[in-house]
């Protein structure tokens, strides 16, 4: 132990901490030895892949692990109290009241059958001392800190009747209400849109700055560290692997793994033609003894030390350690594997044909209830040959709905689909995508044998050769699909979409399933198989950094039309409409230097009901250029020729 | 080509066939619920098939010279008040209550699949008129459904057969209309209705294998019911009618004797409670090897 | 809630009707008819057709359906055909008498298998699993004892060889301690298999719950595991639970039919037997149509006590 911090200002200390979880097929060492510090008012992020331990980690600290899980061994200390040995009603002293805790998923961690005041205001009570009126005045205070319109009225609410995003504000109200001095945030946003995400994370800052309370914040999106954290803990395999500054980790990462991590964002500045960095292979299965360096079988840096010994965290500057056998993890660059595999032929050069054409096209649902639900809003837009079209926008803006309807899943309301030739569809679940009782060989070889292609012998040829193509060992096809891992399950996907040669590939939200490491991996395989095949790809994704690296051309959708489509470089580097413009400046960038100059105004509210839509600009009530002519008159499109165009009176 | 290829280690082959066979190798019994339920049934099966070459009595027949008599060698479960063997009697009910476990588990299995699979991959009217009749007869509490129907169709075992089925079709069906329903909106049926596959094939390939496990698991336990059903018809005096043995009226019969022959009423009931609780275990034994991920 | 409720007894008169007609309709299916089958070889003739009319089985059949509507709709039960008393005398004696053993049954069961079920679920969250193997185990056994079995057991036992429990007699509604004795046996055979079924529902809606993230917030604010189990865990596990404690009721409603068969008590199940060992259809379609029908507004209570415990019930 070196961390050198007066002890006055150290508020959480967690020495050698060990958690297992003791299952029927083997103790899961989850974490394995960590040991950081957070200091007063320090945000600290916490990140890795799933199955790092990150959450394991963070609910040994208030101990709320439950059964198998288990504290095996070291000290939490907070403000010098040992927490592991509290008993249970000393520790429910602490918790909420010196630590409050935000969760993932803001639709399951409030109880769904009592009103937010009640959940609010008995802890508010216990915990300051208060009566009941003080209390509730309290929680009113607090949910409107917290942005929630009308709190008076809200608070009476059930957790039903709150969006996700309301829903996390509550829960970040609940933690707040009794001035904890550390609050631990476990992917708090991770469930939410970019707009939403920001005006949490934005909500959670500066909440916590204003207390004076420290935060350990946990999370996959280097972004958002870059965007909130003072320090980082890169977490892999139960252990951390590299801890220090922000500023830091992002300009002089010294371990290869969070190097790597680094490595597979794309990132604004990179060029379409790089290929996307990716860390071959798997994380380790952490029900087994690991011996050496955990990161040895991904690393490109490895050698014979590796094998036998693991690494300790070492330092490597002030503030900043990692634990690897070499100074300075890769060389830069160098080992990191980015060269462009063998071709065989000549990468397709798009002609400006279109394959896929939409005029004109409405679709409206309805409910039980017999409302109207206007999903699609007239939307024309075209897919060239051999591009890639990415369609982006918030949760309910009918993403989705323009794929089925291109797909012919839905039949639109009024206007019409023109495709040159098959398109399929890879989709998001990779869990429910397949058949669980065929296998991969009969899932793969399904579109053949609908179509009745080929006899016996050459499908199963067929089914051999996209397996491989999209890099997969042909033997997999013997087996099912709860046999595989979530980026092997999206291969076999697109396989199957491969399967019946088809022009066009609908993909919506194939990646968000997958951990980083694997995301770049599936990224790259699209955008091999585009520049091979000549396929072109409708890219659906709210990650807006890898639509911009995989994508030609954009389209932006807002509550049922597109408001924005240009080319990718020009619609990221000079976005017109003022949505557009929100949308990409809710996205942080892993880069703490850029972030730190940003000045973010995230965009305020939420993306209103379908059920009935403004009669003006669908974006009137969140513009923040909004002026009584846009409340009136609809903005259109203009003619879809155009290789730019922006639906909004004041654009340019 | 991709730039990777990830290799597969062979994993052992799976499917139905595969589980059936790896019932007669160790992999099925090695499941501890499967073996205690084969301990418990095979040895009332093999008693039942061979229960007219064993050296007891026969079960209608009569010995007046032993009446009531205490459980011995050579009357394993005692005599009746006509003298006759309840063991011997007791193996007739089984075969008489295995019949009715296993028609009852068939009718149901077979017109709930149909009917089920029909209202929920259909919808619309087909739906609506089927389940309106499931909701009318899920009303009726299901024993008085049974002896509702057996006071119209009479006694004897095709009425109990079909009096225990009508009341347990219902509930099959809407087990089979709700998985069908669950299955039809998942990813892989959109996956292959993108390639323009037809109704039939979704059902027969995509949807239908999808629900054979559950189905079974049900029919087991159905059939465990329906024999602990047709058991208390018999018993009272609606069901299986003597002389013809049924453990139910078996019991029926004993049942004014309990204070001096509590022998004729109780160890009938036993087997009644052996052969429920195997094929429960062997129920739940069968959901474990039907379910892919628990390989 | 009005309109809910409404939109439920809606729906509940269209299930008495189906109910209704199919129980009219399966009667008339017997072959030859109704009054041929119930005099069997003893009439003929005109003995028979005089049976015919008192029975009303010369008219059409839609008269005859829409006669029988309308005795019901007016609560005219009619009376016995072999005997000639009025059905609602009978059921007016009847009814209490069953309907007291099944709600004993009901509080009886709910007050054991609640805090049981909860017991074994918590301490299976804990990882202690011997009270809930112990319990999944003997509750699975207990489900599936036939209750006229356990009945005949217990009485072997309890009244037959203890003596503590009169095995028949009169029930006697003024003396309240005889009546609980004499009741005690059936309450408890019928109970077994309630506290079995809802033992084992509790324990997985309450295991599930306790896994919920909202259970991990209550922990994480600090509150103690007694008010997490109470507040949380049980209030949300009570909607499964309720629905549940609903369905079983069918059960209970047969198993009722059995006891009071076993023990000898003059309630509906006893008149329905009587009535179909003597053929008397008329008794028998009218007691039919009761149970179903108090079970199907046991459902409907069932659907109102759920809508108040949980929020999100929309429609
Ligand atoms: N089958 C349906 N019935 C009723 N409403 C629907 C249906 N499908 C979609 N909607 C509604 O249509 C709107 C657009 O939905 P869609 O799924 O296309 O959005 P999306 O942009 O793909 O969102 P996400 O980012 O969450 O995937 C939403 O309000 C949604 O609730
Ligand atoms: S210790 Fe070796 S294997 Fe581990 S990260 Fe460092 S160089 Fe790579
Ligand atoms: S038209 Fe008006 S409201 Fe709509 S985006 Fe443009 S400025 Fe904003
Ligand atoms: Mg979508």
């Amino acid at each position: 132990m070196n961390y050198q911090a007066p002890v006055k200002t150290t508020l959480l200390e967690v020495r050698d901490l060990r958690t297992e979880f003791h299952t029927a097929s083997g103790t899961v060492t989850a974490v394995d030895g960590v040991s950081f510090a957070i200091e007063r008012g320090e945000r600290v992020a916490v990140v890795g892949e799933s199955g790092s331990g990150k959450s394991a980690m963070a609910m040994s600290i208030l101990r709320l692990l439950t059964h198998p899980g288990k504290v095996a061994g070291g000290e939490v200390l907070l403000d010098g109290r040992d927490i592991t040995k509290l008993s249970e009603g000393q520790l429910n002293a602490i918790r909420g009241r010196l630590v409050g805790t935000v969760f993932q998923d803001p639709m399951s961690s409030l109880d769904p059958v009592m009103r937010i005041s009640k959940q609010m205001i008995e802890p508010i009570m216990r915990n300051l001392r208060l009566n009941r009126e003080q209390a509730r005045a309290e929680a009113i205070k607090w949910l409107g800190k917290v942005g929630i319109p009308e709190p008076e009225r809200r608070i009476e609410a059930y957790p039903f009747e709150m969006s996700g995003g309301m829903r996390q504000r509550v829960m970040i109200a609940m933690a707040l209400s009794c001035r904890p001095q550390l609050v631990i945030a476990d992917e708090p946003t991770t469930a939410l849109d970019v707009t939403i995400q920001a005006q949490i994370v934005e909500v959670l800052k500066n909440l916590t700055a204003e207390a004076g309370a420290a935060m350990m914040f946990i999370t996959h999106d280097l972004g958002l560290v870059a965007r909130f954290a003072h320090k980082v803990a890169v977490m892999y395999a139960g252990r951390i692997v590299e801890f220090g500054r922000v500023e830091d980790i992002f300009a002089n990462p010294s371990h290869p793994y969070t190097q790597s991590l680094l490595g597979t964002i794309p990132s604004t500045s990179m060029l379409k033609s790089d290929r996307l960095p990716q860390i071959p292979g798997l994380p380790p299965d952490m029900r087994y003894p690991i011996v050496g360096c955990a990161f040895k079988e991904r690393c490109a840096a490895a050698h014979d030390r590796c094998l036998r010994e693991a690494p300790r965290l070492t330092d490597r500057g002030i503030d900043h350690r990692a634990a690897c056998w070499s100074q300075h993890g890769l060389e830069h660059g160098a080992t990191l594997k980015v060269e462009r595999p063998e071709r065989t032929n000549k990468p397709f050069e798009p002609d400006g044909s279109v394959v896929v054409e939409l005029n004109a096209l409405w679709k409206q649902f309805e409910t039980s209830r017999k409302m109207v639900v206007k999903a699609v809003n007239g939307v024309n837009l075209r897919v060239h040959k051999g591009e890639t079209l990415g369609i982006v926008g918030e949760s309910g803006c009918g993403k989705s709905t323009v794929a089925r309807l291109l797909l012919g899943l839905e039949k639109p309301t009024s206007g019409d689909i023109f495709i040159s030739g098959r398109a399929q569809m890879v989709f998001q679940d990779p869990a429910s995508s397949f058949n669980p009782k065929m296998t991969i060989g009969d899932i793969v070889a399904e579109p053949l044998v609908v179509r009745a292609q080929g006899n016996k012998a050459e499908r199963l040829e067929a089914v051999r050769r996209l397996i491989s193509q999209v890099g997969l060992d042909p033997a997999f096809a013997e087996r099912y699909p709860h046999q595989l891992s979530g980026g092997q399950r999206q291969r076999v996907a697109v396989a199957r979409a491969l399967a019946l040669n088809p022009s066009v590939v609908v993909a919506d939200e194939p990646t968000s399933a997958l951990d980083v490491s694997v995301r770049a991996q599936i990224i790259n395989l699209l955008v091999d198989l585009k520049q091979e095949l000549g396929i072109s790809f409708v890219f659906i994704s709210h990650d807006l950094l890898t639509v911009r690296y995989i994508s030609d051309r954009i389209a932006v959708m807002y509550l049922g039309e597109v408001v924005e489509y240009g080319a990718a470089e020009e619609v990221f580097a000079d976005p017109r409409h003022p949505y557009t413009k929100a949308l990409i400046d809710a996205v942080p960038v892993p880069d703490p230097a850029i972030e730190s100059r940003r000045t973010t105004t995230p965009l305020q509210g939420e993306l209103p009901s379908p059920l009935n839509l403004p009669k003006g600009c669908a974006f009137a009530s969140r513009c923040p250029m909004a002026t009584d002519r846009c409340r009136a008159e609809k903005p259109s499109l203009p003619n879809h020729d155009l290789s730019r165009q922006v639906a909004c009176h004041y654009a340019h | 080509m991709a730039d990777i290829t990830l290799t597969a280690t062979p994993v052992p082959k799976a499917g139905l066939l595969a589980a059936i066979a790896a019932v007669f190798r160790h992999r099925a019994l090695s499941s501890a619920k499967v073996r205690l339920a084969l301990l418990i049934l095979v040895p009332i099966l093999a008693l039942t098939i061979l229960a007219p070459v064993l050296p007891i009595q026969k079960p209608l027949e009569t010995n007046l010279r032993a009446m009531m008599q205490f459980p011995s060698i050579e009357h394993v479960f005692g005599t009746d008040k006509m003298g006759r063997d309840i063991f011997s009697r007791t193996l007739a009910g089984v075969q008489v209550s295995l019949l009715v476990g296993f028609s009852v588990a068939a009718i149901a299995l077979v017109l709930g699949m149909l009917l089920g699979t029909l209202a929920g991959f259909y919808g619309g009217l087909i739906d609506r008129a089927i389940m309106t009749v499931v909701d009318i007869f899920l009303a009726f509490p299901s024993l008085l459904l049974a002896i509702g129907l057996v006071s119209v169709m009479g006694t004897g075992i095709v009425p109990v057969i079909l009096a225990i089925s009508l009341a347990d079709v219902p509930r099959f069906i809407r087990l089979q209309r709700s998985q069908v329903l669950s299955l039809r909106s998942r990813a892989f049926i959109d996956a292959a209705r993108t390639v323009d596959a037809s109704q039939y094939w979704l059902m027969t390939r995509h949807i239908v294998p999808n629900t054979i496990a559950a189905m079974l698991v049900a029919a087991s336990i159905a059939a465990a019911n329906a024999i602990l059903v047709e058991a208390s018809l018999s018993f009272l005096g609606l069901g299986i009618m003597p002389p013809q043995p049924s453990l139910g009226n078996i019991v029926r019969d004993g049942q004014t004797y309990l204070e001096q022959a509590w022998w004729i009423s109780t160890l009938p009931g036993v087997v009644i409670l052996l052969i429920a609780v195997g094929l429960h275990f062997l129920s739940d034994g069968v959901r474990e090897l039907l379910d892919p991920r628990s390989r | 809630m009005a309109e809910y409720t409404a939109k439920k007894l809606a729906q509940m008169l269209v299930t008495v009707l189906g109910v209704v007609t199919l129980v009219f309709f399966t009667l008339r299916l017997i072959p030859g008819d109704a009054a041929s089958a119930m005099a069997g070889d003893t009439l003929s003739g005109e003995a028979l057709q005089v049976l015919r009319e008192q029975m009303g089985l010369d008219e059409p059949l839609l008269t005859q359906y829409l006669g029988f509507l309308r005795n019901l709709a007016v609560v005219d039960l009619g009376e016995t055909i072999t005997t000639r008393i009025p059905i609602a005398e009978l059921l007016l004696r009847a009814l209490p008498i069953t309907l007291s053993i099944a709600l004993a049954t009901i509080v009886v069961s709910v007050a054991l298998s609640i805090p049981l079920g909860t017991l074994a679920a918590y301490m299976a969250h804990k990882g202690r699993n011997w009270l809930d193997n112990g319990l999944t185990g003997a509750a699975m056994i207990i489900d599936l004892m036939p209750s006229f079995w356990t009945a005949l057991v217990l009485l072997l036992v309890f009244s037959l060889g203890l003596g503590w429990f009169p095995a028949s007699g009169q029930l006697n509604w003024s003396d309240p301690w005889a009546l609980v004795l004499r009741l005690a046996l059936p309450v408890i055979v019928l109970s077994l298999s309630q506290v079995a079924t809802l033992a084992r529902i509790t324990r997985t809606a309450v295991l599930e719950v306790l896994n919920e993230d909202y259970v991990r917030t209550a922990r994480s604010l600090g509150w103690s595991e007694l008010r997490v189990l109470f507040r949380h865990a049980l209030k949300n596990a009570a909607l499964p639970i309720a629905t549940v404690v609903g369905l079983s009721f069918g059960n209970l409603l047969g198993g009722t039919v059995i006891v009071e068969f076993i023990f000898t008590i003059p309630g509906v199940g006893n008149l329905l037997i009587a009535g179909i060992n003597s053929r008397d259809y008329q008794l028998v379609q009218t007691l039919i149509v009761l149970y179903a029908l108090l079970f199907v507004v046991i459902n409907f209570a069932t659907d109102l006590i759920y809508k108040t415990l949980d929020p999100r019930v929309q429609f």
